[in-house]
């Protein structure tokens, strides 16, 4: 049994190590980028997938011996990667690197793909975006870009108004951007960035997108931002308080004029409680309760009187007499003729 | 009197010689920067580029371990890069008739070497190589070959005029960058 055991240990030991190697994580390769071809850095890795300093040796093809790198990148006391100056940087010649270390007593070495440094190349983001209204709505978006051949460049434009839900992007040759149809009653925001284009190199590195800038209502910008707020305490608070008082004062001189109060709102005649007044103060004297006046109800009375006459039918009798031919008639009576005086 | 005449003969030679610029580029277009970039720009770079294109869509696995084996290896020099350019056209002209390599690629390569000695306005050393921008340039699209007799076995011509093309667009770019303001 134990024999076994004598091989299988160092077997164990031989993939312990190859795990803990393989889980160190060494440089997989080293990436170099050149920012705005003012500077470059060339990286391997991190803190987190490095175990050991490497070195990094470099030269050009045709041209230059190997040489080390003068400003290591550092990361928690490992070297992650290299700073090169603008000196140190040749475009349109192969550029080789080699990465050199040495882990438990073993030298590793990683040699990078030759590199055409013009194709690493990542333009700085485009500055001083303005925006200028100009004639039939249409809006025309400039800038500048801090990359010394702007003839070089191709820029993207991405926009978006407060009501839309995602961004819009349009390549643009130039540097200028002409936005067509414009809504005034949205607010609009832009952002640029820039690559070097086709006939300068051959790079997919697109710069950073730019600061922002904005156009039209509701801007954010701090003096409008005031306006905003001041218009909002305007229309939601002082106006509304500004009715209710209003209002209430209205209601207050309305209540105040009973002259205008009864003209809005009449009273209801209650023809009881009138009566009581005439049956009980008056009692029953209609014309004094309606408040006739006192001559006209003298008007009214008679000023002179009569008597009444009396007429009545004589009991029948011989109508011989001839001093009685009907004409008799018994004195007193209203129109009746005197009798005749003998 | 031949011992004279064979004397002054002998003193010519040297003299022309002598007299002859070195390193004379037969491209006349040197200055005319603004034409060049707007032939560049808007006809030349697209050929370029479809040339770039199909030449990745082609195995190269064997071009990695061939490398600069036996090839000549252009460079696009400071100062000289309409010289470099014409000296990549003309060298890529002799590729147009190596049968191991797709008949597709071969005339859009001749292309773009022509098209890059039409804008520079140059001449190869070796005249003949002209008859083949002739011939190019009247028989553009005729008897190619098709999509599947293109994917042929990776070989060291392949891998040559793959990198010639990649110097030739390299050096394109820099002398764009250059002329560019």
């Amino acid at each position: 049994m134990a024999v076994p055991a004598a091989f299988l240990a160092p077997i164990l030991l031989l993939c312990g190590l190859g795990l803990r190697l393989a889980a160190a994580h060494g440089p997989t390769g080293v990436e170099c980028v050149l920012f705005n071809e003012e500077y470059m850095t060339c990286v391997w890795g991190s803190r987190e997938t490095l175990t050991t300093n490497y070195s990094l040796y470099y030269w050009y093809e045709n041209r230059s011996p190997v040489v080390e790198c003068k400003r290591y990148l550092w990361d928690r006391g490992v070297s992650i990667g290299c700073h090169f100056n603008q000196s140190e940087i040749v475009q349109f010649q192969p550029f080789h690197v080699l990465l050199n270390a040495s882990l438990n007593g073993q030298a590793l070495e990683i040699r990078s793909k030759r590199m055409e440094l013009q194709d690493l190349v990542k333009p700085g983001a485009p500055v001083n975006l303005t925006i200028r209204n100009m004639s039939s709505n249409q809006l025309q978006l400039t800038w500048s870009s801090p990359y010394p051949k702007a003839q070089c460049l191709e820029h993207a434009v991405k926009y978006k108004s407060n009501k839309d839900t995602s961004w819009i992007e349009h390549g643009v040759k130039g540097d200028i951007f002409s936005f067509p149809s414009v809504d005034y009653e949205k607010y609009y925001t832009f952002y640029v960035r820039s690559k070097i284009n086709s006939y300068c190199g051959s790079t997919q590195l697109w710069s950073e997108w730019s600061v922002p800038v904005v156009w039209g209502r509701n801007t954010t910008s701090k003096g409008l931002a005031e306006e905003q707020l001041q218009w909002f305490w305007i229309h939601t608070v002082l106006v509304p308080i500004a009715s209710c008082l209003l209002l209430l004062v209205l209601v207050v001189l309305l209540v105040r004029m009973e002259r205008v109060w009864v003209i809005l709102m009449p009273r209801i005649p209650n023809p009881s409680k009138n009566f009581d007044e005439l049956f009980i103060t008056h009692n029953g004297n209609f014309q004094e309760w309606a408040g006739v006046p006192k001559d006209m109800l003298e008007s009214f009375k008679p000023n002179y009187s009569e008597s009444i006459c009396y007429v009545s039918e004589l009991p029948s009798r011989e109508i011989h007499d001839p001093q009685w031919d009907g004409s008799n008639r018994l004195p007193g009576g209203p129109g009746a003729p005197a009798p005749p005086r003998a | 009197m031949s011992h004279a005449f064979f004397r002054s003969i002998f003193r010519v030679l040297p003299l022309l010689l002598v007299l002859s610029p070195v390193n004379s580029s037969s491209c006349t277009m040197g200055n005319k920067t603004a034409e060049i970039r707007v032939k560049y720009e808007n006809i030349l770079s697209h050929d370029i580029d479809e040339l770039v294109n199909m030449s990745a869509e082609y195995r190269d696995r064997c071009c990695k371990n061939k490398k600069h084996e036996h090839s000549k290896v252009f460079f696009c020099n400071d100062t000289q890069e309409i010289e470099s350019l014409q000296s990549m056209a003309c060298n890529m002209l002799k590729f147009f008739n190596k049968q191991k390599i797709s008949k597709e690629f071969r005339w859009k390569a001749a292309l773009v070497s022509c098209g890059t000695l039409q804008v520079l306005q140059c001449k190869c050393e070796r005249h003949k190589k002209e008859k083949v921008c002739t011939q190019v340039n009247t028989h553009n699209n005729e008897d190619r070959e098709t999509g599947e007799q293109s994917k042929k076995k990776c070989n060291h011509e392949f891998c040559e005029l793959k990198e010639n093309i990649s110097s030739l667009r390299s050096c394109w770019n820099k002398f764009e960058k250059i002329i560019s303001r």
